[in-house]
């Protein structure tokens, strides 16, 4: 059984075979593999695909979205490969009742990301200048080292502070257009200086227009932000796994501290 | 290919610029060539330390915005805090660390700080 | 090879990315199977993931100067 790879793309609601022939990343077919009441879709590959492109990942997204047209679905991570049927069917025993709970929480709701960009760079200097202008001289008599070292540390903790209650206000203003038709919602904030915030929300198929009229609401009114919409997505932001998954991610560096040059 | 799924802004490339960002980030900090053990326990007991130094300094900041330390506190606490700080810089020039940033992922966690 | 980098700089590549790369379903290689809650079996999957080569070069990232892998 060597050469052999399965390629999986999502984790249906449903096992039925597919009646029209879905064609997957270079041009397998794709096909899906009941466990219990639910499946896992797939292609086979005769070995580990080579020269990964942004087809691929283009190709992936497209077999994603078109079964997301029909079923209920929980997108698996781009690349994720198996080199054995067992090993399939052994990742679905284990997350079984993961993959129920989600597909229940997101059935019939798909995914919207909005990303706002802000002049932050701006906004802290103004923050800064607003921290100097205020008391804290008094609170700072004499000059000791220690004294003006503590002043500033000071001052860049105001900032820091008056800049990170601003970030809120502003977060929340957005969100407020927003949240009202979403059930969940998932905020990052200021992931970048002038990245203000990725967000994601979770909304209902039904209500996908009224979030899209938030939008054009938001960025009208709050027209000093430069705004991004995307969408409609599988729930990628939305899956929830409780077991232990990534125990060896290679992003982690933690796992270079003790080793002698692997990984 | 026809998709539902628009992408929808009046300013693709600021944000084609700060998603790059994002996403170039993360491999960064890798470390993919250690030499030796010890430079790496180093860094991590360093990181440690740095972490009690940052805490140090804000629950220190927290008490004078609120008006709880004394002149002489005050004075105390920032004489502590400055050589504390030049310190860890030493070490970090002995291990030869000090361009490195002091930090840890913590996978899904994000970072240490 | 595309030149990957080039083609990054969509913006809707860039979002797709964003979720494809690494959000959804994330499994590694290794899983433990649990009958009612108790934890059993520790699996080693033969699970293939992209190394985190490829990854980066699909984002645009710059390969930084430490970043040689050892091989």
């Amino acid at each position: 059984m060597t050469g052999m790879n399965i390629y999986a793309y999502a984790i249906i609601d449903s096992i039925v075979q597919f009646d029209d022939c879905i064609t997957g990343m270079e041009g397998k077919i794709v096909f899906n593999i009941p466990y219990r009441d639910i499946g896992v879709v797939v292609s086979k590959f005769g070995e580990k695909i080579q020269n990964v492109t942004k087809d691929h990942v283009l190709k992936h997204e497209e077999v994603v979205e078109k079964l997301m047209r029909r079923f209920t679905v929980l997108p698996i991570r781009f690349l994720t490969q198996f080199s054995h049927e067992e090993d399939v069917l052994l990742m679905m025993q284990a997350f079984y009742n993961d993959f129920r709970e989600n597909l229940d929480r997101v059935r019939n709701k798909v995914e919207f990301g909005v990303k706002i960009i802000w002049s932050g760079v701006k906004v802290n200097n103004h923050t800064m200048v607003a921290c100097r202008k205020s008391d804290t001289s008094i609170r700072f008599l004499g000059s000791s080292p220690s004294r003006s070292f503590v002043k500033e540390k000071f001052e860049k903790y105001k900032a820091h502070k008056e800049f990170g209650e601003e970030v809120e206000r502003y977060v929340s203003l957005i969100d407020d257009f927003f949240s009202r038709f979403a059930v969940e919602k998932k905020l990052e904030k200021l992931k970048t200086d002038k990245l203000l915030l990725a967000a994601s929300y979770l909304v209902e198929k039904e209500r996908q227009e009224d979030f899209k009229d938030a939008f054009k609401r938001a960025r009208k009114t709050l027209g000093d932000l430069k705004f991004l919409l995307s969408g409609p997505w599988p729930p990628y932001n939305f899956v929830v796994l409780s077991r232990k998954t990534d125990m060896y991610d290679k992003k982690s560096p933690c796992w270079n501290i003790s080793s002698e040059g692997e990984i | 290919m026809t998709m539902d799924r628009v992408v929808e802004t009046d300013f693709p490339q600021d944000f084609v610029e700060e998603i790059e960002k994002v996403q170039g980030a993360l491999p960064g900090r890798i470390d993919a060539n250690p030499q030796n053990v010890e430079r790496g326990l180093a860094k991590l007991v360093l990181t440690l330390v740095e972490l009690i130094r940052k805490l140090l300094e804000k629950q220190a900041m927290r008490r004078i915005d609120a008006g709880s330390l004394t002149e002489e506190e005050i004075e105390r606490v920032g004489e502590t805090l400055m050589r504390l700080e030049n310190k860890i810089h030493e070490l970090k020039v002995i291990f030869g660390l000090e361009d490195e940033e002091l930090n840890i992922n913590l996978g899904p966690l994000g970072d240490l700080m | 090879m595309d030149n990957v980098i080039a083609e990054s700089r969509d913006v809707t590549l860039l979002e797709i990315l964003d979720r494809v790369l690494d959000k959804g379903v994330v499994i590694s290689g290794d899983i433990i199977i649990s009958l009612a809650e108790v934890d059993l079996i520790y699996v080693g999957l033969k699970v293939l993931i992209s190394s985190v080569e490829t990854m980066e070069r699909l984002r645009g990232a710059p390969f930084a100067g430490a970043m040689e892998e050892p091989t």
